[in-house]
This record gives C-alpha cells, sequence and structure tokens, in this order.
C-alpha cells in the first residue's frame, strides 16, 4: 500500500506540474491554450537533438527550457492577439480553437520531421529505498525537480511584489489596472513562464517514460482535466487535484488493473467537477 | 439586431446570423431537393472507383456527424466533444448486437441509436442540472469520450482492440455493394436536414434561437432553457447514433480510431465553423469542402496535419462565422445595393 501511495505521489506530482502552467494563463487571461502539450514537446524535441549534437545533458535541458519559454511569447505576440480582444467566454472559445490550430501544426511537422525521435532522460543506477520501498532514481529526481519548482512558484506568487502583481491581476483586472499593474504585461510573462513549466514536463516525464512526437494531445488533456478538478486558475488546488488523481490512478491499476484504472481517473474528474463545478479549492464567483 | 444581441451575450462564434428563417414548406423542402439532387450525382461521376466511392460515403458520414452536432452545439449551445463517442455507441454497439447477439441489422441499428440517445440526453440533463458553461460541458463529454476509448481498447475480445472488428452481418448484402450505400447515407443526410429545418420552423426554433441570443431574457419569456437544452441533445445524439451504426455496416471494418476523438470529434468542428456554426447547410458546405480538401492533401501525408492547423486559424481569425452567413450577409449587402440603384 505504502509502494502504491508513493507511486501515486510520484504520478501526482507530474499530473500537479502539468496542470500548473494550464491553470496560471487561464487564471490570469481566461485562455485556454490547447497547444500546451505540443510545447512540451517541442521543447521535448530541442533537448534530443541537442543531445545528439553533443551537447551536454544540462545545457541541453537548459536549450529545451529557453525552447519552451519563448514558444509561450510567440504565442502571446502572435495569436493570441486577437483573443485579448474578446472577453468571457468568447474569449475561451476563440483561444481554444485558435490554439488547437497550432498544435495541429506542430504536431504535423514534428510528426513528419522527426517521427520517430523521442526524448529518453534515462538515469541510471540501482534503486533507492523511500521508507523501505525501493524507488527508480529517475522517478525520484522527477519528483524532486517538480516539488522545488511548485515550491519555488508558491513562494514567487506568495512573497515577490512581481508574484503578489499577478495575483492581484487573477483576482481584479481593472482594480490591478488602478493601482498601475499593465494586465498584458502580466500576461506576456505567465505566458513565458507557462512554455517553461510545459518544458520542464517534458523533461521530468522523459526521467520516467519516453516522451515522443504523439505525446502532445495526452499531456494536454490531461493537463486540462487537473486543471479543471483543481478550479480553474487555481495553483494550489492544481497540486493537489494532482497528487489526488494520481494516487487513486496508481491504487486503481494494482487492485483492478490496466484499462479500468483510467476509467477510474476519469471518473473521478467527471464527479469532482459535477460536485464542485468551481474545482476543489476554487470559489464560486 | 440579433447580431448585436448574440455578441453582447459572447457567443459570437454559435451562429447567430440568421434572423430570417423561412416559414412556407416550399421554402424548406426547395433547397433540400437541391442539395440532394447535387449529390445524388456524384455516383455517375466516381461511381468506377471503389475507393472513391468509399471516400464519399465517409463523407457523408461525417455530414450527419455534423448535422448532429450542430443541432446540439449550434441551435443549443451545449460543446459536446463525443461527437465520435456517441456514434460510435451507436457503431460498436450495432455491429455487436448483429453479429454476437445475433439480432437483425435494423433491430440492432435501432437498439444502439437509442443507447446513443440515452447517452448524450444524460451527459446534457447532468450539465444543465449542474448549469455548467460550455467550457466545462466540453470537458466532462471529453472525459466521457476518453472513458469510451479506453472502454473500446479495454474490451478487446469484444471490440477487437486497437485492430478493430470485422463487420460479419450483412456480407452479402446491398450495405456492401459499391454504390448502394452512398444512396442509403445521402438518404440519412436528407432526412436529417428536413428534420433540422423542421425543428428550426417549430416551437423548438424559435425557443433555440432565443436562448441563443440571450439566455436570461429567454428565461424570463419563459423559456424553458433547461428542457430545450436536453431536447436537443437527445435528438442531435439520435442522429449521431443512427449515423454511427448505419456507417459501420457499410464500411465492414470499424476499429477505436474511426470514432477517436481526434478522428471525428476535431475534423466535425472544423466543418462546422466553416459552414456556419447554427445554419440549416453549412454542415453540408463543411463536409463536402473537407472530405475534398482531405482527398487534395491525401499526398502530404502528416503535413496535411499542418495544413488543417494553418486552415482552422486562418478560418477563425478570418470569417469566424463560417462559409453561409458570410456569403449570405455579402448576398444581401448586393442585392440591397441594387435596390437603391433602382430607386434613383
Amino acid at each position: 500500500m505504502i509502494a502504491n501511495i508513493l507511486d501515486g505521489l510520484v504520478l501526482g506530482l507530474q499530473f500537479g506540474l502539468l496542470a500548473a502552467g494550464l491553470t496560471l494563463i487561464y487564471g490570469l487571461g481566461g485562455v485556454l491554450n490547447l497547444g500546451y502539450g505540443q510545447i512540451a514537446v517541442t521543447s521535448a524535441m530541442t533537448v534530443a537533438l541537442a543531445m545528439d549534437a553533443g551537447i551536454p545533458v544540462l545545457l541541453a535541458i537548459g536549450l529545451g527550457l529557453l525552447a519552451g519559454g519563448l514558444f509561450g511569447l510567440l504565442l502571446d505576440l502572435t495569436i493570441l492577439r486577437p483573443v485579448y480582444r474578446l472577453h468571457g467566454e468568447a474569449r475561451v472559445l476563440l483561444s481554444l480553437l485558435l490554439t488547437l490550430g497550432v498544435s495541429f501544426i506542430i504536431d504535423g511537422y514534428l510528426n513528419w520531421r522527426y517521427p520517430l525521435k523521442a526524448l529518453n532522460l534515462y538515469i541510471g543506477g540501482g534503486a533507492i529505498e523511500v521508507l523501505g520501498v525501493p524507488m527508480r532514481r529517475g522517478s525520484l529526481v522527477a519528483s524532486a525537480i517538480t516539488l522545488f519548482t511548485l515550491m519555488g512558484l508558491f513562494v514567487f506568487f506568495r512573497s515577490t511584489s512581481l508574484g503578489r502583481a499577478i495575483r492581484s491581476v487573477i483576482e481584479d483586472e481593472a482594480g490591478a489596472r488602478l493601482i498601475g499593474i499593465d494586465p498584458k504585461k502580466m500576461l506576456r510573462l505567465i505566458l513565458v513562464l507557462s512554455g517553461v513549466l510545459a518544458a520542464l514536463v517534458a523533461v521530468t516525464r522523459s526521467m520516467i517514460a519516453p516522451v515522443d512526437t504523439t505525446s502532445g494531445l495526452s499531456i494536454t488533456v490531461f493537463a486540462l482535466i487537473v486543471t479543471v478538478v483543481g478550479g480553474l486558475g487555481n495553483f494550489v488546488g492544481a497540486l493537489l487535484a494532482g497528487i489526488i488523481l494520481g494516487i487513486v490512478s496508481v491504487v486503481a491499476a494494482d487492485l483492478i488493473g490496466s484499462y479500468i484504472s483510467l476509467i477510474i481517473l476519469l471518473g473521478a474528474a467527471a464527479v469532482t467537477i459535477l460536485i464542485r463545478p468551481a474545482g476543489l479549492l476554487g470559489v464560486k464567483e | 439586431m440579433s447580431d448585436r444581441l448574440t455578441r453582447r451575450a459572447g457567443t459570437f462564434l454559435i451562429g447567430g446570423t440568421e434572423s430570417h428563417t423561412s416559414r412556407s414548406l416550399p421554402a424548406l423542402l426547395l433547397p433540400i431537393t437541391v442539395v440532394g439532387a447535387a449529390l445524388a450525382l456524384v455516383p455517375l461521376w466516381l461511381g468506377d472507383s471503389r475507393v472513391f466511392m468509399g471516400v464519399a460515403v465517409l463523407g457523408l458520414a461525417f455530414a450527419c456527424y455534423v448535422i448532429g452536432f450542430n443541432v446540439i452545439f449550434g441551435s443549443t449551445g451545449q460543446l459536446f466533444l463525443c461527437v465520435g463517442a456517441l456514434a460510435g455507441v451507436g457503431g460498436f454497439g450495432a455491429t455487436i448486437l448483429a453479429d454476437n447477439v445475433g439480432l437483425p441489422i435494423v433491430v440492432s441499428i435501432f437498439a444502439a441509436t437509442l443507447a446513443a440517445t440515452l447517452i448524450g440526453g444524460l451527459l446534457s440533463f447532468v450539465a444543465v442540472r449542474r448549469s455548467l458553461g460550455v467550457i466545462f460541458t466540453g470537458i466532462v463529454t471529453l472525459i466521457f469520450s476518453l472513458s469510451f476509448d479506453a472502454l473500446l481498447l479495454g474490451l478487446s475480445n469484444l471490440t477487437g482492440g486497437d485492430t478493430g472488428r470485422l463487420i460479419e452481418s450483412g456480407t452479402d448484402t446491398f450495405l456492401r455493394e459499391r454504390i448502394p450505400p452512398y444512396y442509403l447515407m445521402l438518404a440519412i443526410v436528407l432526412v436529417f436536414l428536413l428534420v433540422h429545418g423542421l425543428l428550426r420552423r417549430s416551437h423548438f426554433g424559435w425557443a433555440f434561437r432565443a436562448l441563443r441570443d440571450d439566455e436570461i431574457a429567454a428565461e424570463l419569456a419563459g423559456v424553458d432553457v433547461a428542457r430545450y437544452r436536453v431536447y436537443g441533445a437527445l435528438i442531435g445524439s439520435a442522429m449521431l447514433g443512427l449515423a454511427g451504426s448505419t456507417y459501420a455496416f457499410t464500411e465492414g471494418r470499424i476499429s477505436p480510431t474511426t470514432f477517436g476523438f481526434g478522428h471525428v470529434d476535431v475534423v466535425v468542428l472544423v466543418m462546422l465553423a466553416f459552414g456556419g456554426i447554427g445554419t440549416l447547410f453549412g454542415p453540408i458546405v463543411g463536409a463536402v469542402t473537407f472530405t475534398i480538401v482531405d482527398e487534395i492533401l491525401i499526398d502530404f501525408g502528416q503535413l496535411r496535419q499542418v495544413a488543417y492547423g494553418i486552415l482552422i486559424i486562418v478560418l477563425f481569425l478570418r470569417m469566424p462565422r463560417g462559409v453561409i452567413p458570410t456569403v449570405d450577409s455579402l448576398w444581401r449587402r448586393v442585392r440591397g445595393r441594387a435596390k437603391v440603384v433602382e430607386k434613383f
């Protein structure tokens, strides 16, 4: 049972990191980015290609994170321009459709150009015992990176003035503008940040399982589900939802097995949405 | 006027340009007959090729899906991202009932259609009761899609898993000949068009338009929004189930990708957005155009997806209301100007 919970935590942290980037842009800008998984895949390919070219791993990972950030910036400067002119549900809908187009372009191009390429950052060495359970090194490193990143984000949003400025825009855009915060600048910053987070998802995921050019859609879908269960725009909720769904998924896989566990995971998400449409930690407007 | 209202309600993408609906029955029947006659000529041109007839039948199946989705999304604003899954309930349900249980084909199609109808109605009922918005309805139905896909892959002894299943029933009937399936699917398309057209003329149509333009105003005026949403979902899902099950029998082989999210839902959304969400003939325009575009681009393999992506972006930026409303308003402007000229 402890083994299951630990495995669930590893998966849950991944889910949490997945959702973090998506939930931030939704909360801040009302933009639903369906190209999120494709940002992750683009970064994964950048790292893989850089490593092929003989660049050291850490530097290659740095390049991957840079690629993710640039991707986010590019989205903000181009395709999201017309989206920002709309408001409310229309904005969500248009952003969803346009980024769907982006995801098609990226998926199609990468599958055509690098059909069999995959990023696999396998970390060798034996298993490490945690609470008497042998855990793979890769899982532990990935979880540690995820945990540090999420804690870093938490501190950033709580304690720095820039983080507070961003939160003020999430709370009340008009109010934020009144005290001299430019929501557009904050949004650009968040898009870059979310791109970097997507890249980090690809890097940590590839320590556990290979990330290939077709992973984009499933990354986006799971990010979306975890985001909604946690409460759109709620960063701590996303983490909580990720961990709960991760544990549910692993325990169900162990007790019942195979495909039913995926259905249970999805069912749990659906039930949460129906019971609490605002999400686990969401506030009803 | 209605144009301004839709934009204010924040649903600029969801149709709303056709403030004028023809009241007389001939005015509805005539265009449907014209469309039917035009599409009936296709086998004269492509009838020699089994491959092209297969493509044409698939195109008509997609036209059915788009009409069904249009009734649900275009008319009542519920973003059902389980078009493929509901069609798959029809397709897999009917063929399993016919092959493994041994029911007659017509009975199994009926039963599977009923199942799809009830599932769609239930999804809508839940979404309405919990008053989920467009996005949340989308996500709940997306979750249903993914669960259905997982179920298909899991129950591989029934569904054939990844490779899919061969359908034995109907092997020696007209369903597997070259040209008859085309006319069967065409008949279904025309019936769907007629049903949708009649719905728009009836009190359903008034209620749909009212709740699309301004939900709160509609509610205040005594329209039972919740009930009409569920009705819309029931009718649309029945269309999806019927089209999916009939297509499965004519195709002879189905797999999870036949009804997969990326394969059906995304394409249906693009087709409808291209033709014009909420319009009567938009689904036909979209399905025909994209079936042809798809054939033209077939040699490009994966790059075809890139073309689709670019098309989606250009489409939603330049023509967010679709071809039919755009052409419609152009036509009115031209005609309006002509009248002004006449006066002088």
